[in-house]
């Protein structure tokens, strides 16, 4: 290592995070296609990513060069800023300009400015036009904000659309036989679930993998260096949810639901566990409870790996079980019933009574548990005041039900409220975000009627919501306001400490874009920004659950029969239907 | 118990002592080494290791003790599954408890980067005091047992226990009295554990 680097690293926050070296780390194999695996966030985030994981190891499989870089902390970037020294792979140390292929994983819109960023402190220049004809690596984007690619179209070559597990690795054969940039570029966008913005197509299919079970998955995980957010084994039971939230982007996107078998999710759990030496293994779907095999499954793990330590998490109200709970240490109850009332329930396709949440809350409070969070959704399309004072009705429901017994502990609730965002690809589409006026009246609503003992109440910054929505929801001007804004000193937005409003605001400003132009409701003859990806799920559907939500009516999920999203041919619980 | 003495080099040298930790506790989880773990409602793993050495210095004298009834090659095994940078160097089996951290009298340093002095001078001193970075000052003169230089390496030999003084800490006091700028610290040995022959 070279004196300059140390010194940056000895005056910087946990340098462990950029020295590499990690157990279980890919060797990087010289002479072929390059790929730099990016997750536009910090190490200790960016390592408890699950997708990427999945595409490097497609990637390795296919005999590809593989590296990792993740986004340096704010304190070591301005010191490789600072000394000139270009942002480099995580092992190999190799500047990201070498690669081939950079690709960042975007699983959230508020990581937009720190794909610049890195670009940036890789002196790779930040716009598609300024890199063309110079020998620039492919800046490529995946994950699932990519269903929306047009506010990133100015600064990425290739979008990966869909599951990535198969199109990866093609796209990675495609680069070593073309002769040149452009016969690349251009026989990828005919690949299904790729678009590149310079051979724009009329429509853009995502990527599907059929079979889950078959489908590539890491046999071991880089053990990170210094603890991660999620330091554990993550094995994917399924990929979807049959639910059917409407206000849930993921729930759309992942569709069809894929379920992996208990022996193939056993075989992948054993293998991470040996070879990671963790001790706790987290079984990951949206809706994990809803997983057809739950029990034999966990069965098969504890026979398996009785010293490890299972995690459940997104599992349902109605699916909560005081069998598996008993095992965690967890003193916490989550609950997501998103709105307060059964009608606006209805509205959202969010198929959870009061009694189900009573029921399992009784079941967990004779467990020992004595404290409960309970995360729900304000601005929702039709809320009213009543909704809201909804929210204060069940924390004191709750309550009540607790102290019906005498218990050794006080209960303690926490209720966090967010706003909500419309996002591409939902019913809710076409809704307006609630504006700062709204969302103040129904803060105030909320405080107020949940002052309430033992009851702590946290919301999430407006302007972050804002923004969000704007992004999500962004067309190409938005990639103006982007670029001004990381001109302007934005980055890490989703991290309070460093997210500058001002920044934003004065690149809205400068490029002459009102927030409202994507925040506003669309009317549904529009064509949205977003709609040439097709995801499968047709519009129609989409439209059709729209008018349901304003006639308070629910349709249920996938398990009460086929609700005809459009993807039946496809669907595994479509065929067997 | 089994007591080894390991590397802590190659970036490894940037693990904080926690991380460090369970890192050891991971190797030996991957290569098989069952370790006894404590009764407590978290159960530990006996795990000791000597005390925490500064991140960014790094050591080819690092110890450690583990409660295990392994029988195998401990070096090979463990060093098949350790982090870059973490290398068991040798083991020995020994019997009751060890606490390495409880018995190192005191460890020796290259640093790197000083520009040449005469260390007879800082050794004929009755009192160093170095003001630390959060203001408070101290005599750290008694922590120096030996001041060296040796090539263009300045070696020091310091006491630990409550005196302990780090090693970064006197070589950037020494920078600023004679010149030049620390560019690498290393530890070469520790004293206390020779009756292990480590």
């Amino acid at each position: 290592m070279n004196a300059l680097l140390r010194k940056c690293l000895m005056e910087s926050e946990k340098p462990s995070r950029y020295v590499g070296g990690e157990v279980n780390a890919p060797v990087f194999r010289e002479g072929v296609f390059s790929f730099c695996m990016c997750f536009p966030e910090v190490y200790e985030v960016g390592m408890s990513n699950l997708g990427t994981k999945i595409v490097a190891k497609s990637m390795e499989d296919a005999g590809f060069g593989v590296d990792w870089c993740f986004a340096p902390w704010p304190d070591f970037g301005e010191k490789l800023k600072e000394n000139g020294i270009p942002l480099a792979s995580l092992h190999a140390k190799k500047p990201l300009s070498s690669f081939d292929m950079v690709a960042f994983s975007l699983g959230f819109e508020l990581s937009y400015t720190n794909v610049l960023y890195m670009l940036d402190l890789a002196h790779i220049p930040l716009l598609r036009r300024e890199r063309e004809g110079k020998g620039y690596p492919v800046i490529a984007c995946g994950g699932p904000c990519c269903v929306n690619p047009a506010p990133l179209c100015d600064f990425v070559d290739l979008f990966f659309i869909g599951d990535g597990e198969e199109v990866d690795a093609e796209v990675g054969r495609l680069y070593e036989e073309s002769p040149d940039r452009e016969t690349f570029l251009q026989k990828a966008a005919e690949i299904r679930g790729v678009f590149v913005p310079k051979y724009p197509k009329e429509r853009v299919r995502s990527a599907l993998v059929e079979d889950l079970d078959k489908a590539i998955y890491p046999e071991s995980f880089m053990v990170p260096n210094c603890e991660a957010v999620h330091d554990r084994a993550v094995i994917e039971v399924m990929r979807g949810c049959y639910r059917g939230c409407r206000f849930c982007q993921a729930g759309f996107l992942y569709r069809p639901v894929r379920a992996r078998s208990v022996e193939t999710l056993t075989k992948q759990a054993k293998s991470i566990i040996e070879s990671t030496g963790y001790d706790e293994l987290s079984m990951n779907s949206l809706s994990t409870g809803d997983y057809p095999h739950l029990r034999e499954l966990i069965r098969s793990l504890k026979r398996e790996l009785p010293d490890v330590d299972l995690a459940l998490p997104s599992l349902r109200v109605d699916s909560f079980d005081a069998e598996f709970a008993q095992d965690s240490r967890k003193s916490s109850l989550t609950f997501a019933p998103e709105a307060g009332t059964q009608r606006l329930r209805d509205v959202i396709n969010k198929d959870v009574t009061l009694e189900e949440i009573l029921h399992a809350a009784s079941s967990a409070f004779d467990l020992g548990y004595s404290s409960v969070k309970l995360y729900f959704m304000f601005g929702l399309p039709t809320e009213t005041d009543e909704d809201l004072l909804g929210i204060a009705d069940i924390a004191t429901k709750i309550s009540e039900l607790y102290y019906t017994k005498k218990r050794k502990k006080s209960l303690r609730i926490s209720i966090s409220a967010s706003t909500f965002i419309p996002k591409p690809f939902t019913p809710f589409q076409w809704e307006r975000q609630a504006s700062e006026e709204e969302v103040k009246h129904k803060l105030s609503v909320l405080k107020s009627s949940l002052r309430m003992r033992g009851v702590t109440l946290s919301w999430n910054d407006f302007f972050t919501s804002r923004l969000e929505a704007c992004l999500a929801r962004g067309d190409e001007r938005m990639g103006e306001v982007i670029a001004e804004a990381y001109r302007q000193g934005a980055r890490f937005d989703s991290w309070m400490e460093h997210f500058q409003p001002s920044a934003w605001q004065r690149a809205f400003a400068a490029c002459g874009v009102d927030p409202e132009r994507y925040t506003r409701e669309w009317s549904e003859e529009e064509r949205l920004p977003w709609e040439f990806v097709d995801i499968g799920v047709s519009r129609e559907f989409f439209l059709r659950e729209k008018h349901r939500a304003y006639e308070n009516r629910s349709t249920g999920g996938c398990l009460q029969g086929c609700k005809g999203c459009g993807l039946q041919e496809v669907c595994p619980k479509g065929k067997e239907l | 118990m089994i007591v080894f003495r390991y590397t802590k080099k190659d970036g490894g040298e940037f693990l904080s002592h926690l991380d460090l930790l369970r890192h050891i506790d991971r190797t030996m989880k991957r290569a098989g080494i069952e370790v006894k773990r404590s009764e407590a409602v978290n159960k530990h793993p006996k795990i000791y290791l000597s005390a925490p050495l500064g991140v960014g210095i790094s050591s080819e004298a690092e110890y450690c003790s583990v409660d295990t009834d392994f029988e195998g090659d401990f070096k090979e095994a463990f060093n098949a599954h350790a982090p870059r940078g973490i290398r068991c160097v040798s083991y020995r089996h020994t019997e009751g408890k060890v606490n390495v951290a409880y018995e190192i009298t005191a460890n020796a340093f290259l640093v790197e980067g000083i520009a040449p002095f005469d260390p007879e001078e800082i050794l004929r001193e009755e009192t160093l005091v170095l003001t630390d970075k959060r203001g408070r000052t101290k005599d750290v003169r008694p922590s120096i047992l030996e001041l060296e230089r040796r090539g263009e390496s300045t070696y020091m030999k310091l006491k630990t226990g409550e005196a302990t003084l780090r090693p970064d800490v006197l070589g950037e006091y020494l920078a600023g009295r004679y010149g030049g700028e620390v560019s690498s610290v290393l530890k070469i040995q520790s004293y206390g554990l020779e009756k292990y022959g480590l």
